[in-house]
This record gives structure tokens, sequence and C-alpha cells, in this order.
């Protein structure tokens, strides 16, 4: 599996999901080489073991970047990591016995594509979001090459929302017949939202980038606060959208009740989850939305704009179009005015996040591995 | 046997979207041209269709007979979107073979309200069939064919002398529902019961390809029903069966034309309208202790009030309906009638499983249960600071 990130140190759903397919796989019995860029340390799971450039030397890996995304230019620092990342994979050794060549998001699809040629072996490829989303329409070339690269060497694709399979296939040309979709999940957590209490607290959790559309987050509870005057807004994460959304929330006139958190720990997360009466994430693009799942799983009434995946899944949230203001106000003073809504909506949300888990997910994936597997031994 | 076709004409006010943020706008809770644009599509597609198609059979057929109940949110979209059709029910009701059945103007659960909400919604009801039609109907029927004892009283008090209800093995404890009964606690009403089998064979399988007794032929459906033990069967439905639940492609609107036909071939075959059928000896008594209706599977009020949101949405439309008579204000008095429509309720069913909820699913106006019950509370809360306002109470916040 060529992967990005890995707990503990991930920065986006791209490392936790690489985790829990990888831990599902292995309890199937499935042996998983995981490829990084990264030289850990990694929270270990029996039957993956991890590969890393330098891995034989002792001593620090390459820097880790915090947000990849906010990178310079092309042929910035960044990018000649990922080349060398690419290298290092094409030319790697003592990979042996391998099945299926599983390749998240552009990172590692060159040398991924080169490896699956070389062992002929199918290469299957999980695409979490694309450049097109990731940059709202100004994406890097060299980037969209690198996704289509591995969309047109994969045999079969993954998406994380039928959404996202509908784009690959309208702006990456990729054969519908080969992109299946798989959705994210999470785990049940110990700690449950109290909704039925008096708490009037608005969650927002994530990173904060323009594309997370928090900005719509604070203007719709600048009409909230005037009406419901207890209501308490709360914003966790970190990003570079920070010192601008601090600024709107002061021009709003909703700097007192609106309040910044920076980046959490998962307990603290599930702390904040579990105090909490309505989650909001108002994103403008959200190829899945695991964050809005996790409160879901919490038993937290949740509110998402129309295009998030997640949306996909459930019908126990409510839909709002993501530039819509006044539709995010309304839903949120709904759901702390009226407490039968809120916990009914808690309850359905919660049964439908936990209905299918990383057990199943993995289970579909293997599928797709032996579709793939079989596709590319008939094209043979 | 006789057959006792009815048929049951509704359309609901509808709500628009009324965001929280909307209350004390002034707006509107009701989408006039959305309500009225779906009734000018049903018309094209079912009212008009099969109402032109009844009226032949009636022509060409004298021993036919239609019963027909329409409630008063129908006639006034009606009045705005496609007069014709009201004409049309005047022109089926003139031919003199067609009855009209009583009921509440708002199609309403004003039956679960204390008095006099539900007399005075049938009054209005009574007087909208004087007026429109100049009929007196003599057989009530409730919302959702709701019935119990306590209904069957309220519609001896009213002087009706039949009621219509669901023919339900739980309290009919093992005799045919394919006779006339009367209500225990009120004998002078008769009981008009609906063969769910057979109402349900042309109201939900008729155009179901994977039923086993699919196509179904107008020859088929009258052999069945004249080798069913018993004196009169009742046909029960919505009128939007013919043409709107099943479209025309499935061959329905033929299925209706040829009817009258096939039950002429048939030998033994009667038609009655509910007017003709409640006369005569009630076969026995029958006791309904609990309200019934004709919904789902379970045959109870739980399609309306059976979970949470709707129970919560039903006690506040009933406490708000304190301060609203209190306000003695017209237009209030009647938003918040239009909210007691049962529709509003049906929206917000959830079930998760099972076939009723695609069914809920298929009469929904919207996106979830949990969007029906928020857009339905912002209009009740903001009728109740109206009605308030109109008090002169000073509202808070």
């Amino acid at each position: 599996m060529v992967g990005w990130e890995w707990p503990p140190s991930h920065t986006g759903g791209l490392g936790v999901h690489c985790f829990e397919i990888c831990k599902e796989l292995t309890r199937l019995g499935h042996q998983i080489t995981f490829l990084t860029p990264f030289a850990g340390p990694f929270t270990p799971v029996d039957g993956v073991t991890f590969r890393f450039p330098g891995e034989s030397r002792p001593g620090p890996g390459p820097q880790y970047p915090t947000a990849y995304w906010s990178g310079g230019t092309a042929d910035s620092p960044f990018s000649d990591a990922i080349d060398g990342y690419n290298h290092w994979i094409r030319t790697l050794d003592g990979i042996d016995g391998v099945d299926v060549v599983h390749v998240h998001d552009w990172f590692g699809t060159i040398g991924a594509s080169a490896v699956a040629t070389k062992l002929r072996r199918p290469l299957v490829m999980t695409v979490h979001s694309t450049e097109y989303d990731r940059s709202l329409g100004h994406p890097w070339q060299h980037i969209l090459d690198k996704e289509l690269i591995g969309i047109r060497a994969a045999t079969r694709v993954i998406a994380v929302s039928a959404h996202l399979r509908q784009q690959l296939i309208d702006r990456y040309s990729a054969d519908p017949k080969k992109v299946r979709v798989i959705y994210n999940a999470v785990r049940p957590s110990d700690r449950l939202a109290s909704i039925g209490s008096e708490k009037r607290v608005v969650l927002y959790v994530g990173r904060l980038a323009v594309m997370k559309g928090v900005d719509t987050f604070l203007r719709a509870a600048a009409r909230v606060a005037p009406i419901i005057p207890d209501a308490l807004f709360v914003i966790a994460g970190e990003g570079p959208e920070y010192g601008r959304l601090v600024e709107l929330s002061a021009a709003l006139g909703i700097g007192d009740r609106v309040m910044f958190l920076g980046k959490v720990s998962d307990e603290e997360r599930e702390i904040l989850l579990s105090g909490s009466s309505v989650f909001v994430l108002p994103s403008v693009v959200e190829p899945f939305g695991i964050a809005a799942l996790e409160a879901m799983a919490a038993g937290l009434p949740t509110i998402v704009s129309k295009t998030s995946g997640v949306a996909e899944i459930s019908s126990g949230i409510f839909r709002v179009d993501f530039w819509d203001v006044e539709e995010f106000a309304s839903r949120m003073a709904e759901l702390l005015e009226y407490p039968t809504l809120r916990r009914t909506m808690g309850e359905q949300g919660r049964w439908e996040a936990l209905r299918e888990g990383w057990p199943e997910r993995a289970r579909e994936t293997v599928a797709i591995y032996e579709e793939a597997i079989e596709a590319y031994g008939s094209r043979a | 046997m006789k057959i006792v076709f009815y048929l049951h004409l509704h359309q609901p006010w509808r709500l628009a979207r009324f965001r929280y943020l909307d209350l004390g706008s002034g707006r509107s809770y009701f989408d006039l041209d959305r309500n009225l644009g779906i009734f000018r599509g049903i018309a094209e597609r079912c009212y008009r269709p099969a109402m032109d198609r009844l009226l032949r059979a009636l022509e060409g057929h004298p021993e036919f007979r239609v019963s027909l109940s329409i409630t008063g949110t129908f006639v006034e979209q009606a009045r705005l979107a496609a007069p014709d059709v009201i004409e049309r029910v005047r022109a089926l009701y003139r031919t003199g073979r067609v009855a009209l059945v009583a009921e509440t103007f708002y199609h309403s659960l004003a039956f679960l309200l204390p008095p006099p909400e539900l007399a005075e919604e049938v009054a209005m009801h009574r007087e909208l069939l004087r007026s429109e039609f100049g009929a007196s109907p003599k057989v009530l029927r409730m919302t959702e064919l709701a019935y119990s004892d306590d209904l069957a009283r309220f519609a001896e008090a009213e002087r009706f002398q039949g009621m219509l209800a669901e023919g339900w093995e739980g309290v009919l404890r093992g005799q045919p529902p394919t006779y006339r009964y009367c209500a225990a606690p009120a004998p002078t009403v008769r009981l008009l019961l609906r063969h769910y089998p057979l109402s349900d064979d042309v109201g939900f399988r008729f155009s179901s390809t994977s039923w086993s007794e699919y196509p179904l032929t107008t020859e088929k459906y009258v052999h069945w029903i004249a080798r069913t033990p018993g004196e009169l069967v009742g046909l029960f439905m919505d009128f939007e069966t013919f043409g709107e639940h099943h479209s025309a492609r499935s061959g329905i609107l033929e299925f209706l034309s040829a009817l009258p036909d096939a039950a002429r071939r048939e030998p033994g075959l009667e038609w009655a309208s509910v007017e003709e059928a409640i006369q005569g000896d009630p076969r026995a008594p029958l006791s309904v202790p609990y309200t019934m209706s004709w919904a789902d599977q379970n045959r109870d009020l739980g399609a309306w009030l059976g979970n949470d949101l709707q129970r919560s949405a039903f006690e506040a439309v009933k406490k708000v309906g304190v301060v609203v008579r209190q306000a003695a204000d017209s237009a209030i008095l009647e938003d918040w009638r239009k909210l007691l429509t049962s529709d509003h309720f049906y929206y917000m069913y959830v079930s998760g499983h099972g076939a009723d909820q695609g069914v809920h699913q298929y009469f929904s106006s919207y996106d979830s249960p949990y969007d029906a019950y928020a857009n339905y509370m912002n209009a009740l809360t903001d009728l109740r600071r109206r009605a308030l306002e109109r008090l002169g109470v000073p509202i808070l916040k």
C-alpha cells in the first residue's frame, strides 16, 4: 500500500483512513507493506510492515510538512520531496508476493504505477479528494498530472463518495465501469453526547482552510447569536485561515460568542463532541467529511453542506447549500430551540453512522481487490 | 354481493420552507404556487381523466354507483388551480348516483382535540358540500378512516346514519368484513367496512409487476369480488389511485372504465352508494375502544403520532390552539386549522426500515422527517407569536 501519513502524526483524514483500513485488512488475514515518506514513529499494527526512505539508516527522515497545499511553487522543496518519494518507490527492492498495489491519492502514483507494472500486478487507487477541490478550482498542473497517472493506470479506482466518483468521471475522464464508491467509517466512541441537556454549543471541528467554509459558520453564528442569547460557537482546529476568521468574528460583532480552540487531540475532540448541542460542517468542498460522521457517531445532530459525501449515507442529517448562510443559521437555531428534534436526530444519526464500520469497508475493499485481480488477469 | 366503491379526494396545504429566521417576518407558511402547481399536475394526470371516465361509466350503466369524499382544502385548491375539477364533481353528483361523504374540512386530526374543534370542522365541511354541490351527506368518515367508539358517539350526536371504517381483523374478531355492522355504543350509526385485500389489490398492487396476480384484469377482479362471501364489499381507496399513484401507462384508467361492464357480466354483482348501503339491518354491533385507521401495517394512529417528533408537534399544536381560540382572529384560526391537517404529521414519520417508510417517503414533500418537523415547528412558533400579539401579551426575546 502506497500511502502518505500514518498515525500518530497526521493532518487530515487520509492517515486515519489508511490506519483503520489496514487494521481491518490484517484481521481478514491480509499482509500489508505500507510505504510512507516519513520515518515514523508509527502506531504499530500486526501484519503491517512499514517502509520509508532511509529506513536502513539510523537518523531522522525528511522534514514532515504540516500542510502540503500551502506549499509555494511547483518546483518548491516540497515538490522535490514528492519526486524523491516516487523515485524511492520505483527503485525499492525486496517487495515480493504482492497481489495488489494500492495507492492513496496523488503523492505516490508515479512510483506505485511503476511498481505495479514491474510486478505485473493490478493497481488500485483510492481518491480521498481531488486537486480541483483542494485548490477551489485553481489546481497545480503537476498534481493534476499525478492524479491522472494514477487514475489511468489503476485497474480499479475507489472514491469515498458518489459525488467524488462523478467528479472523477466528469473531470478526469475516468472510465465509469472501473470507479467504485467506498465510504469512510468511524469507530464507536465511549463518550456519548448528552444532547438532552440544556447546553447551547454549536461546534465546528476541522482544518481552518478556505474550502471548509468556516466563514459561513461565523456568518450564520452572527445571525443566531442575537436570537439565542446563550448560544456559544466553538471552532476547533488550525489552519491558514485562522487569522482571517478571528478578524471576521470580531467584525461580525460576535467575538465574545466564538471560541477558537486551536488544534485538539483525539480525546479533547471526544470531550468537545459530548459537550456540544449541534455540529456544523459547512464545507464548500467536502469529498467525504469524516468529522461529521464522528459527530454523528457521538449522537450529535449534524448540519452539513449538500455536496458533502457524508450527506449521501445519512437521512438523519440537515443538508444545506454551502453558500446559504440564512439556512445554516436557521438549522442551528432549530436544533438549539427544539429539544425533541435535537434528540431524535442525534439518535438517528448515531445509528446511521455506526450501522457499518471499518470491517465492512475492509470487506468492500477486498472485493475490489478481487475484481481488480480478475480484470487485470483477463487483460493480460 | 353489493360493491360499495368509495374514493377519497384530498390535497393538503403543504408548507413553504419557513425558516427559523423567518419568524416574525409575516411571510406565509404555505407555498401557494407549489401547492397549486402540484394540484394542476394531478388534475391533468388523474382528476380530469378519471372523473370523465366515471361520468361516462355512470351514463352508460344506470346500476353503477360511486361515493366520494372531498376535503375542504381540496376544494380551496381546486377553486384556484383547476375550477373545472369542481365542475366535474358537480356533474358526477348531478347523476343522482354519486353519494358525497362528510368529514373534517381540513382533513385534520381534530378528532384528537378537545371539543368543539371537531364539531366545528365537520360543520364547515357540511356547509361546503351544501353550498358547492347542494348535498347533505348522511355518512361520515374521519381523517385517514380513523374510527372508534367515541367517534361513533360523535357521529350519532351529529345525526349521521353511517360511518366508514377499516375492516380490520383486530376488531372483527372472526366476523367477515362483508356485512353492514352498527356501532356498539351508538346503534343508529351503521358501519361500512373497507375490504382491505380487495381494495389494496387496486390501490397498492395494481401496477406491481412482481405481484403474482399481475396484470390485474377487470374480469379477474370482479370474479374475486363475486366469490367473496357476504353481502357487501367496501372498495375504499384514494381517488389518486387512478392516474397518479398508478400512472396512466399502467392501464389503471382503462381498468376503471371497464369495471362497470365487467361487473354487469359477472352474475350476482350489484353496486351501492354508501347511503344505499347503510339501509337495512346490521349484522352485529362492533366495539372499537381505541382509534384505528386505514394506514400502515398496524392500522393505528402510528403513522401520525407514532414517534416523538410527531407527538411533540401534536402536543405543540394542541397547546397553541388554546391561545389561537382566545385570540379570536379568523386568519390566525384558519392557519392553525391548516396546520392540523394530518399530512404534516405523516411527513414526520420515521421508521428507518420496513415497507411503510417507502410509502411515507413517496407522499412526503420533505428531504427528511426532521426537515418536516423543524419547518412545522417554525410555522407553529410564529403562529403562537401572532396569537399572543393579538392578545396583547408581550413576547419575550
